[in-house]
């Protein structure tokens, strides 16, 4: 901490607080212009000026950039101080007489007529007095640059290319929110939305958040989902070996930090979203690529997300450049990252239990971190050959053909290969949450989880203890967030980015204010208001709808949402033992001081056991709550309720699986 | 072209020396950009068309060489070994010149001829050149800029050669520096050797890179030292940055020159192609351990891309705005990361400190700098000696020499032996000087006490004929198109200034006007964002301070005392002189002139625009302006 004196006023700061900020602590109002709260400072209209004494010299700074470091003595009203402000605000007066901003505050340093006549006076009340304000929100905040100041000296102005709004140019209308002076008006909504000003306005509450917060939060602007890597390996989530295991010491070789600081090298938004300015997709430049039909090529990597970076290290793979190099080629192979590193990793416990062998795999050794193979079995599925021609098919019918053909324990495969109704799970380690179990198990499209994250409200947060808690989530998430597809619309903006009183809030993990701002991009767009309940409804319709197109396909019954044993508990030895003293405290819990006494067999089953009755609770509660049956067939009346009872043949096909 | 190594150099060296015995008279055509503008380039070609006529090729050589900074001169030929020098050649000279270089003898009618009449034939013996003290110019009409080995048959490299040889370390290399005193040639004048202490000490610390930039973005009217210096010997620049890349353990230095120096861009490109080649730039220099390479980064002209920050700015590709210093910039430098940013100048220096050693250095110039770079300013500085003086040209003199001596022993006092009124020294934003000043010991600290300061070195000589008031404005116009108009003092502080010196200049000047002119210069010094803005006024201030009975004149009698302020003069011809010989007439723009034939002629001032064309015309003197 650092001593400073304010006006006298003493107080200490930390190292590299602001002068302006540390005036504020001291309850010192400094005046500014093109200083805001929602920006870097920039330190150009020099109204803040203040006499700082250090060393026994004095000298005049911006206190809105100038950072403490050593002991200091600052004036702010000390005739030089004042002097300088005053003659900036009586030369703004001079040129934009009219500008009440300008003013207001040189009124407030006693000047209300200008010395001298401005050659370049402009009466205009909403004239630009070029703070800068609307260019740094753009390039900085928004991340968009379409503002910038063009000319130079007295001939400069704020403008767009070519004097042009350009196709990047969204109307956000971040510039007009922080324009001191009225000078930048929106005049266009090409879209011809219902009420455009709300969706602004809207928009600038998540626009602010993710400028003040995003850097405290989840970093999202600077690392994107990456981020979730170092967080999901401390709490022992992070995938390794084929989901045995949650967290690796080797981890640290490709946390964020790594891809944010050595491969990310532009800090731009990828274009995912036009004017989306949380712009969490980045990408790798100059990337050289070491192996396939585009070796030696320097190239641009999108991500990597967080799912590629876990899918990796499911595998037992932490190197940041091989995980880049198949980032590249999923992507130009067309293949899903999740769904190839998971049947990878099954892949490699199968080659490690012996039910594979270089024989079966045309002579790759397919261990975990065996990188250089699994990189050739990626190309080898691009060009269906090889072992690529049995591993491109899937875990599902991967587990089907090594009963069949290499006679392995279909149980032991049904245990350990990770998919729910055919598609790969993706990258969570889900056996300390019941809730995320469900989450997978249930997801109509299978094991996927953007129908809903449950994991670190019901794990790290402890939200929702209960089954009756943890059906309601898996009720109200979902619908949730079925809601952001049936829109179009991205969900991280809603509680990647969180508002600064959201702990407050009676359901935080709702994130009840961006609901709201969502509820107001909805009547913006459309002109009908509705409530955040009104949204879930609008899903629910839809989300059942889905259940029973799955059920007219033969699948969307309680037997389609079982999940692999490996996703609910330890499936060997090896892995009880690993996390040995978590599962003994829980089998203490639920079967008391027996338990000391038994094997590691005996308790891995009796562990099993419980588990496995504690999903088919959850099942029920959640069915329950749903308005399905313990089938996991909506019931007639939910149809009723929902208005979808009238689709031809719907109601005959519910009552035909026992719906009632 | 064979690479040099630290096992082959010194041998290599040898070599080239001799290939330049072999030949020891040789004519050095100067190819800088004045001498070329004076056709240096067709008296070269006469020369060498010559000598094959002659067929001398084998005994006199015509070399191409950087510049000899006697501009006033140009083209200038400088005759080896005896160094005889010839000013002003035309092609038609080259029979001549050969003629009598072959037979050792001199030409006498090229040359040079001081005031008094009196022949000097050798180059070192002429006033101009005789007084200064050539280190960074040490190579000037000596070297040809084109050729590596000529540069280091001269001693090029040798300084970074036993460096590496010797396996010097950062710290240690860093420590000469400092204790040289050398301080940067820019205009800051801060220590180069603290500077690259603070980069490396950083650079260590946040395990970064660290890069070295030289600025060669010389903006100031009249200054062109680093132009020069790049023109005549891009070697030593290179060297320089390669002494300081190693001392700060960089891999990566730029070299940013504005695109309005093509025959140094030109220059520096070639010698920086001949250094790779070398083995003297890229991987493993001279086969040692220490990789380094230069990038040339092409500025636009803006003459704020001086400023480091700027200058940084637009190296990454961004509008070249400074940003607040308040967070150095050789911690936080290019691509924020630690940078050592010195001048042309200040990197040309560094192999000599490097070969002749630090007290060398230090026992030149003012102060003891033996403790602390800060108490005086060692070496010496290259100026350009522009203006109203009689030689024009760069000179290099130690530091501490008085104004008097730089303007008259060196320059040859003002031209056409008129009143000196003030010397301006520091480029736009330096200041005024008066004559009570030329007494002043030329170093950084006593030029800014006296309210100029060094800058890159301008100095330009103003005699009686010079309207302060008009001279203030001249610059305060040209900064103010030069002012980028990122921060309010600058932007809206200099079109204040400009329209206050418009109405002073055009009579309508108010009384409050000068107070006006200090509140606006105060509050360009403390509230300016970059070095530009906060020196802006000091053109302003420095005249006020110095002549402000010249401002007087203009507001309270409406008069201009040096008779240039147009709206305030008129133009009258003396009866009792005019003999009415009519040559003001013709060329007179608007025919206010009339008179008849032999008999004292008028003005007519309502026509009369005060273009001062007819004084110019007027053999009689005849013409008054008051």
């Amino acid at each position: 901490m650092i001593k400073v004196t304010i006006d006298d006023k003493r107080l200490e700061v930390e190292p590299g607080t602001t002068i302006m900020a540390a005036a504020e602590k001291a309850g010192i109002f400094i005046p500014r212009l093109c200083s805001h709260e929602l920006l870097e400072p920039y330190g150009a209209c020099r109204v803040c000026s203040v006499e700082i004494e250090q060393n026994g010299r004095t000298k005049v700074v911006t206190s809105c950039n100038y950072p403490i470091r050593s002991e200091l003595t600052v004036r702010t009203n000390s005739e030089r101080a004042t002097k300088t402000r005053s003659m900036v605000l009586e030369m703004m007066l001079a040129r934009w007489p009219k500008v009440k901003v300008v003013k207001d505050m040189a009124a407030h340093e006693g000047i209300t007529q200008a010395r001298f006549s401005h050659p370049l006076v402009d009466n205009n009340e909403n004239a630009c007095i070029l703070c800068g304000r609307c260019v740094n929100i753009c390039r900085n905040g928004v991340r968009q640059n379409v503002l910038s100041f063009e000319g130079r000296g007295s001939s400069r102005q704020v403008s767009m290319p070519y004097q042009q709004v350009p196709a990047e140019c969204v109307g956000c209308g971040a510039c007009e929110w922080i324009c001191p002076t009225g000078a930048i008006k929106m005049i266009d909504d090409p879209n011809g939305s219902a009420d455009w000003d709300r969706i602004r306005r809207a928009g600038m509450v998540v626009t602010r958040e993710l400028i003040l917060f995003d850097d405290d939060q989840c970093q999202m602007r600077r690392k994107g989902t990456s981020n979730l890597v170092d967080v999901m390996n401390d709490y022992d989530l992070l995938p390794v070996h084929n989901y045995r295991f949650g967290s690796h010491p080797d981890a640290k070789f490709v946390q964020s930090e790594v891809f944010a600081s050595k491969f990310v090298t532009n800090g731009l938004p990828d274009g995912c979203a036009l004017g989306c300015d949380m712009a969490c997709a980045h990408a790798a430049d100059d990337f050289e690529l070491q192996t396939g039909p585009d070796k030696g090529k320097r190239v641009i990597v999108d991500g990597p997300e967080y799912e590629t970076v876990g899918g990796s290290t499911n595998m037992g793979i932490f190197d940041p450049r091989w995980i880049l190099e198949m980032n590249y080629y999923c992507d130009n192979y067309g293949i899903d990252t999740i769904s190839f590193c998971t049947l990878m990793a099954f892949v490699m416990e199968c080659y490690e239990n012996g039910i594979l062998d270089k024989e079966k795999t045309g002579g790759l050794e397919l261990n975990f971190g065996a990188k250089d193979a699994a990189m050739e079995v990626l190309h080898q599925m691009a060009r269906g050959e090889g072992f690529g021609l049995v591993a491109g098919q899937g875990i599902r019918r991967m587990k089907k053909k090594f009963a069949e053909e290499y006679g392995a324990d279909p149980k032991f495969l049904q245990d350990i290969g990770m998919e729910a109704k055919g598609l790969e799970y993706s990258e969570y380690v889900t056996k300390e949450s019941l809730a995320q179990q469900g989450g997978y198990g249930i997801a109509l499209k299978g094991a996927q989880h953007d129908e809903a994250w449950l994991i670190f409200m019901d794990m790290v947060n402890k939200q929702i203890p209960s089954f009756e808690d943890k059906a309601e989530a898996l009720h109200y998430f979902p619908m949730w967030r079925t809601w952001f597809g049936l829109n179009g619309l991205c969900k991280l903006p809603w509680n990647d980015i969180e508002p600064e009183d959201n702990a407050q809030e009676k359901e935080p993990h709702k994130v009840p204010k961006h609901t709201q701002a969502y509820c107001d991009f909805f009547a913006g767009v459309t002109g009908r208001e509705v409530s955040a309940d009104d949204l879930i409804t609008m899903s629910e319709r839809v989300y059942n709808f889905q259940r029973i197109f799955n059920l007219k396909m033969g699948f969307g019954t309680r037997e389609h949402d079982a999940i692999p044993y490996r996703s609910v508990g330890p499936v060997t030895e090896e892995e009880y033992l690993s996390r040995q003293d978590r599962y003994d405290e829980q089998l203490k819990e639920l079967e008391g001081d027996s338990v000391a006494g038994m094997s590691t067999a005996e308790k891995l089953q009796m562990l099993r056991k419980h588990r496995e009755d504690r999903y088919a609770k959850l099942l029920d509660a959640v069915y329950l709550r749903r308005g399905w049956t313990s089938n996991g067939i909506p019931r007639i009346e939910t149809a009723k309720k929902l208005g979808i009872d009238k689709v031809d043949g719907l109601v005959e096909l519910l009552k035909e699986h026992g719906a009632h | 072209m064979p690479k040099l190594d630290l096992n082959n150099f010194k041998q290599e060296a040898q070599k080239f020396r001799s290939n330049l015995d072999a030949i020891p008279s040789s004519l050095m055509v100067c190819h800088c950009t004045t001498c070329l503008a004076a056709g240096a380039q067709k008296v070269h070609q006469a020369l060498e068309l010559e000598l094959e006529k002659r067929n001398l090729q084998n005994k006199v050589r015509v070399k191409t060489t950087g510049v000899t900074a006697f501009c006033a001169m140009g083209p200038v030929v400088i005759a080896q070994p005896s160094g005889t020098f010839y000013g002003r050649t035309r092609p038609q000279d080259a029979p001549e010149l050969i003629e009598h270089v072959a037979e050792g003898k001199e030409l006498e009618r090229l040359l040079f001829k001081d005031k008094d009449g009196k022949t000097i034939a050798r180059q070192e013996d002429i006033p101009f050149v005789a007084k200064q003290k050539p280190v960074v110019l040490r190579n000037r009409s000596v070297l040809d800029p084109t050729d590596i080995n000529d540069a280091i048959a001269h001693g090029a490299y040798e300084a970074i050669f036993n460096l590496l040889k010797k396996e010097t370390d950062g710290e240690a290399i860093i420590d000469i520096i400092h204790r040289s005193g050398i301080r940067g040639r820019g205009g800051g004048g801060f220590p180069a050797g603290l500077k690259w202490k603070s980069a490396r000490k950083a650079a260590k610390e946040r395990l970064e890179p660290v890069f070295v930039v030289c600025n060669a973005d010389e903006g100031d009217p009249g200054a062109y030292m680093d132009r020069s210096i790049v023109e005549a010997d891009p070697h030593s620049l290179i060297e320089g940055m390669m002494i300081g890349a190693l001392a700060v353990g960089a891999t990566e230095g730029f070299v940013y020159i504005r695109r309005e120096y093509p025959l140094a861009l030109e220059r520096l490109s070639n010698a920086l192609d001949q250094a790779r080649k070398k083995g003297l730039l890229g991987k493993s220099i001279l086969g040692s351990d220490f990789s380094f390479d230069i990038k040339i980064h092409r500025g636009a002209g803006a003459f704020v891309c001086g400023e480091s920050t700027a200058l940084f700015a637009s190296m990454e590709g961004k509008a070249g705005e400074p940003r607040a210093k308040y967070v150095h910039s050789v911690e936080f430098g290019f691509r924020d990361k630690p940078t050592v940013l010195n001048n042309v100048e200040t990197w040309a220096n560094i192999a000599q400190i490097i070969n002749n050693g630090p007290e060398w250095f230090a026992s030149m110039g003012t102060g003891d700098v033996s403790k602390s770079p800060w108490s005086g300013s060692s070496g010496t500085k290259v100026f350009s000696l522009v203006g109203n003086v009689e030689y024009t040209g760069l000179v290099e003199v130690p530091m501490g020499m008085t104004l008097r001596q730089i303007v008259f022993d060196v320059g040859g006092g003002v031209e056409g032996g008129r009143k000196l009124k003030a010397v301006q020294t520091g480029g736009p934003s330096g200041g005024c000087l008066p004559e009570s000043k030329l007494d002043l010991h030329v170093d950084f600290d006593t030029l800014q006490e006296a309210g100029s300061m060094m800058g890159s070195g301008g100095l330009i000589v103003m005699d009686e004929r010079t309207c302060m008031v008009d001279v203030a404005k001249y610059f305060v116009d040209f900064l103010m198109g030069e002012s980028c108009g990122k921060c309010t003092p600058c932007r809206e502080g200099l079109s204040c200034l400009h329209e206050i010196l418009h109405r002073i200049t055009e009579g309508k000047g108010k009384p409050d006007d000068l107070v006006l002119l200090e509140d606006l210069g105060a509050m360009l010094k403390d509230g300016a964002l970059c070095g530009l803005g906060q020196t802006a006024a000091n053109p302003v201030l420095s005249t006020l301070r110095y002549f402000r009975d010249e401002y007087d004149a203009h507001i309270e009698q409406g008069r201009c005392p040096a008779g240039v302020c147009k709206a305030l003069i008129k133009y009258t011809i003396e009866p009792d002189k005019c003999t009415g010989c009519r040559l003001c007439v013709k060329p007179c723009p608007t025919d206010c002139i009339s008179g008849e034939k032999d008999k004292p002629h008028t003005i007519d001032h309502g026509k009369c625009i005060q273009c001062g064309t007819c004084m110019d015309a007027c053999p009689e003197d005849a013409i008054r302006v008051e």
